[in-house]
């Protein structure tokens, strides 16, 4: 542990009693109800309208609550859980090949490398049936066999096929039939939409979250709602890194305002790094595009041999080529998995093997497999991706090597919740990517798009009437509120702030910056000297930042500028926090890699003796080191194994 | 008739007027066209066909009445659709390039409708409203046709009903939701021939009847 | 090896909130990359702006790989830019030269009120979802997924009505900004599913009066929609959206 980190309580994760596979019903029998006819009395404010927030709002809407649903987009089908590729897992055993609840539970246990809960991951699995069930229902259009029954494929390593997928446009279909049922309940009445708001504020009166203070992103004015619950489903925080797979309005502005409202942030430095991805063409690349990892079952990755070796990839001879993942691990050799494959591309370039303009990506060479199975076969497994490929690069990659790079995919880390999804603030409640609960140190493919739509349509209408039911609730008015007063002041105070530093520097420009500090220190591999070092550039950066930074336009309009930058300066803030909860977790785990602490093998070296825990952080204060919580994992029913792959 | 009346005041109610009284003016077509083709044959057959004709007594005014009706329905629906479609964009783009869907038919409907509309009142003057007790249908038509401007007129008033028709013809199937991967381009076809047959059809007659003949 | 970089004259339409007029500006991007995105070389003007002092362009995008449906300006005249099924932000600078004068509009049609610059407001196509681009089902009632067999072709047919990102490039390059394309698709996507059929009668006609409402054009079969979809959206969507409102209509 860290000298300046003071160790406070343990957590309480209120896992119920009783053998994994009865702790979800017998909860739920236990759980108190709500009237039905009191439900109607009762308003819970919604903040994001991804798989997770979507799902969530038209579920307690069904039930009869009143909802009141919020997203930074136009529309709430544009929340980023659209851009999903690959395929949502669900332990149907289809396919007869031995996948049960137990296996989907224990294969995403062990890739989070036996750092998640075991009760929320059984249950996740239990859950994983329901969501094919009711996505059917809901005419989402899934791949089917000449049977007319549902397609599935094996994903991510898995050894069994359990994968239910839309072409690669899972994420769409999923979102766009949560999105419909959220427009039904907006028919109804009993969702009350606002898109366009971007969350400013959490507000707590006696404890308990009460409501939100928003920006109107096209007024500028700032809003105030009120509820008896508040559910966060805001999604991840991969843009702290600038650059990565999310959406460019993806942001932790939402979650960290709550953190320093009191939620606990548990694991923030768990950030899975996508193996596959176009990589990076220039300084004013805006995003990074991903493609399937499934290329890796017929391409090649490799370097030249020699050092800024500048030759066209046709030109280097088979002899002064290095297939560096074949060599180093030859009984997995391309296929090892997404961590491994990652951190060896970045070993690579920093050897100065990196291919391409930027020097920053390595051949994935489809030339072989071309060669042994024909042009053809290679299409019809790959055609549009090798299509998206050449659309993005204008590359033709049958002719030549595609060239990939890692990227920020998935933050595993989030706000710290129990087991009815609740954080430490009672009433806020925490679904999808933004909170920590079911991946671990890593996340498996087609695991996040079940977990979102578990957590909304099947965890959470449960549990938030546990809490409705037992709690007691003040009447509030919000103009004599003091404490919303307060909340509306305070970010009114911020954005003045933001606008009146007057410096010389782009938001777009510290973004960057943050984002290269991060990738070398706190990306896919770590060490103590390198985190030290990010600590104290992070937190320079931040001071230059309210010193120079520059924002144009004003408060009262539409201005995305000022949008970024209140986001900017939250990942500011949040990237010290990343650097100090990967400082204080000594071991490898999961996509935490510490160079400290490897196998002989290269392979991520756990200590379960003393880090077998969430790491959670509680705000004390701007400026101030967080107080550390921390709750113990304990594994009743599966054995804590290493893994390997040479 | 309630229920009726609400459904035509839908924009694919208005589209399905259009379709229907188009598909009749189709049909019309194709039976205009056969009955002048008799002029190939000569005055005589020519003539007998129009006996023919008028031996149908009260049927001919009630298809008149028809065609009326028709017209004014598909004239003034059109009307209605054209002023409502040019409400819905305001603000006209500054630069408006084609993605390569429209048209030279789809892109002049309402104006090739217009000329047609003309096109139609001098016709039926020429040939309609003339006092048959002094000449028959045939001799109209030849004295006509020995005009050379009315024959340029009448060769580009034919080629202006072909380019409404080769848009209309498919899209009143597309209106009525007959599009189907496997028929579609049968129907296209079957458009494009249609509207070329009018053309050649109607356009050679002028030059039939004043230079061969 | 540096990539080629090009220099471009933009004019791109700027008009302030509340502004009844808006106007073409004139701005130069210089050094553009040609591997850059269009919304990437947009990005480039705008921080050239916020360094002198000036206010950005607003225009609206977040996923940046083309499926969130958020992006979208007309470009030179063409929704998306000039290249087949591709959104803006998938449209790359290599299809243009140096030196080319760019015109950038914003979707132009009633039933999108422009909010400022690029940006408008597409909530009327949320509204007629919500008059039944749905199928009426709760959460816990599904029957098990495998349940009701559905035949590949279908399922496929769905799947292609369904990839619609709700972007009104449809509605932005139609003559008549007519929304028929979008509404046709979610329309077909459930029409075709056996899971849908209940519900379909109800469904055209709530949908197409809703579409009426909000101002949108009538479609007069110009297709323009088809080939500026930037999912390829394929108008036999809309002959089943015709079918489905004639049925429901005359039964």
């Amino acid at each position: 542990m860290n000298p300046d980190v003071k160790m406070h309580t343990k957590l309480d994760a209120k896992v119920p009693a009783g053998s994994l596979a009865e702790k979800w019903d017998r909860h739920r029998f236990n759980l108190k109800l709500v009237n039905p006819a009191n439900k109607k009395k009762f308003e819970i404010i919604v903040v994001g309208t991804g798989l997770a927030g979507a799902s969530a709002a038209a579920t307690f809407a069904e039930l009869g609550y009143h909802v009141k649903n919020f997203c930074i987009q136009d529309s709430p089908r544009r929340a980023h859980s659209i851009a999903a590729q690959g395929g949502i897992n669900a332990a149907k055993n289809y396919s007869n090949d031995g996948d049960s609840v137990w296996r989907l539970f224990y294969d995403t246990i062990k890739g989070g490398d036996f750092r998640a809960r075991e009760a929320n991951v059984y249950r996740l699995a239990q859950l994983s049936c329901n969501i094919i069930d009711h996505c059917v229902a809901q005419g989402i259009p899934f791949a089917r066999d000449y049977g007319g029954f549902l397609d599935n494929r094996s994903f991510g390593g898995a050894q069994v096929s359990r994968t239910f997928y839309a072409k690669g446009q899972t994420g769409q279909q999923l979102l766009l039939g949560a999105y419909s049922s959220l427009m039904r309940q907006v028919s109804t009445g009993m969702v009350k939409l606002f898109p366009r708001r971007e969350m400013m504020d959490l507000v707590v009166v006696d404890g308990k979250a009460r409501g939100i203070v928003v920006r109107n992103l096209i007024t500028g004015e700032l809003e105030t709602y009120t509820a008896h619950a508040v559910v966060l489903a805001t999604g991840g925080y991969g843009n702290v890194f600038n650059l990565s797979t999310n959406a460019m309005a993806s942001n932790v502005t939402a979650a960290f305002r709550a953190y320093k409202k009191g939620a606990y942030f548990a694991n923030p430095c768990y950030t899975q790094i996508h193996p596959t991805c176009i990589p990076v063409h220039g300084t004013f690349q805006s995003k990074l595009t991903l493609m399937s990892e499934s290329l890796r079952n017929d391409g090649r990755v490799w370097v030249p041999k020699k050092p800024r070796d500048k030759r066209r990839p046709g030109d280097i001879p088979e002899s002064e080529r290095d297939y560096y993942l074949e060599n180093k691990y030859p009984s997995f050799g391309n296929l090892v998995p997404r961590d491994v494959a990652s951190r060896n591309a970045k070993e690579q370039c920093d050897l100065e093997k990196g291919v391409g303009e930027t020097g920053l990506a390595v051949y994935l060479d489809f030339a072989d497999a071309i060669k042994r199975d024909g042009e053809n076969a290679i299409a019809g497994k790959y055609g549009n991706l090798f299509q998206m490929y050449e659309k993005i690069t204008g590359d033709n990659p049958y002719k030549t090597p595609m060239m990939i790079y890692p990227a920020v995919h998935y933050t595993m880390g989030g706000l710290w919740v129990d087991y009815n999804l609740m954080s430490t603030i009672p009433g806020l409640f925490v679904l999808g990517e933004a909170n920590f609960s079911d991946h671990g140190a890593n996340r498996l493919g087609a695991s996040a798009l079940m977990q979102g739509l578990a957590d909304g349509y099947f965890v959470i209408p449960y549990t938030i009437g546990g809490y409705l039911a037992q709690t007691s609730f003040s009447e509030i008015n919000v103009p004599d509120s003091k404490e919303f007063k307060q909340g509306i002041q305070n970010v009114q105070q911020r954005i003045d702030k933001l606008l009146s530093v007057n410096g010389r520097r782009t938001v777009t420009e510290f973004h960057r910056e943050l984002g290269l500090i991060l990738w070398e220190y706190c990306g896919m591999s770590r060490n103590e000297e390198g985190l030290l070092k990010a600590r104290e550039m992070v937190s320079n950066l931040r001071h230059e930042f309210w010193k120079d930074v520059y924002v144009p336009g004003t408060g009262k309009d539409l201005n995305q500028s000022l949008e970024k930058a209140g986001r900017v300066a939250d990942f500011l803030e949040f990237g010290e926090l990343m650097i100090l909860d990967a400082l204080a977790r000594k071991e490898s785990c999961g996509c935490h890699f510490n160079t400290a602490f490897q196998t002989e093998e290269n392979e991520a070296r756990r200590d379960d003796q003393n880090f077998c825990h969430v790491a959670c952080w509680e705000y004390n204060g701007d400026d101030q080191v967080p107080n550390f919580h921390k709750e113990s994992l304990t594994f009743e029913n599966v054995e804590l194994s290493q893994r390997s792959y040479k | 008739m309630n229920w009726f009346l609400n459904m035509l005041r839908t924009s694919i109610g208005k589209k399905l007027l259009m379709a229907l009284t188009g598909l009749f003016f189709s049909i019309f077509l194709v039976i205009h066209l056969l009955g002048n083709l008799t002029l190939y044959g000569g005055k005589d057959l020519f003539l007998s066909y129009v006996d023919h004709l008028h031996a149908l007594g009260p049927l001919i005014h009630v298809a008149e009445i028809g065609l009326l009706t028709f017209a004014a329905i598909h004239v003034s629906t059109g009307l209605f659709l054209f002023l409502q479609n040019l409400q819905a964009r305001p603000i006209r783009y500054t630069v408006d390039k084609r993605g390569g869907g429209r048209t030279i038919g789809s892109a002049t409907m309402p104006y090739t409708g217009v000329l047609i509309i003309i096109f139609v009142a001098i016709h039926l003057s020429n040939f309609h409203f003339i006092d048959h007790s002094r000449q028959t249908v045939f001799q109209a038509i030849d004295a006509t046709f020995h005009m050379v401007p009315y024959i340029f007129f009448y060769i580009a008033a034919v080629i202006i009903v072909a380019i409404h028709v080769s848009h209309g013809f498919w899209s009143l199937f597309q209106t009525l939701g007959a599009n189907h991967p496997k028929y579609m381009p049968a129907i296209k076809g079957i458009g494009f021939i249609f509207s070329l047959l009018v053309a050649v059809g109607f356009g050679f007659i002028p030059v039939y009847v004043s230079f061969i003949m | 090896m540096i990539s080629k970089t090009i220099n471009l004259t933009l004019k791109v339409w700027r008009q302030n909130r509340g502004e009844k007029k808006g106007r073409l500006e004139t701005y130069s991007a210089k050094n553009i990359s040609v591997d850059m995105s269009f919304l990437e070389m947009l990005d480039v003007v705008n921080e050239e702006l916020t360094k002198n002092k000036k206010e950005t362009i607003a225009f609206d995008h977040d996923c940046r790989e083309g499926i969130c449906g958020m992006c979208g300006a007309v470009v030179n005249g063409r929704p998306h830019g000039h290249e087949k099924e591709t959104t803006l932000c998938q449209l790359h600078m290599r299809h243009f030269s140096d030196g080319d004068i760019i015109v950038i509009e914003p979707w132009r049609a009633r039933a999108f009120p422009l909010i400022k610059d690029l940006v408008v407001d597409r909530s009327a196509l949320d509204n007629i979802i919500q008059a039944g681009g749905f199928i009426s089902v709760n959460a816990g009632g599904a029957p098990d997924a495998n349940a009701l067999p559905i035949s590949k072709e279908i399922a496929e047919a769905a799947f292609n009505a369904a990839a619609c990102i709700g972007c009104g490039a449809c509605v932005a390059a139609c003559p008549n900004a007519s929304a028929m394309l979008f509404v046709s698709a979610k329309v077909s996507q459930f029409a075709l599913l056996p899971q849908g059929r209940p519900e379909a009668a109800r469904r055209a006609r709530t949908m197409v009066r809703m579409m009426d409402q909000c101002g949108f054009g009538n479609c007069s079969n110009e297709t323009e929609c088809e080939a500026e979809c930037p999912k390829g959206i394929s108008i036999s969507n809309i002959a089943r959206l015709n079918r489905e409102f004639l049925k429901a209509e005359f039964s």
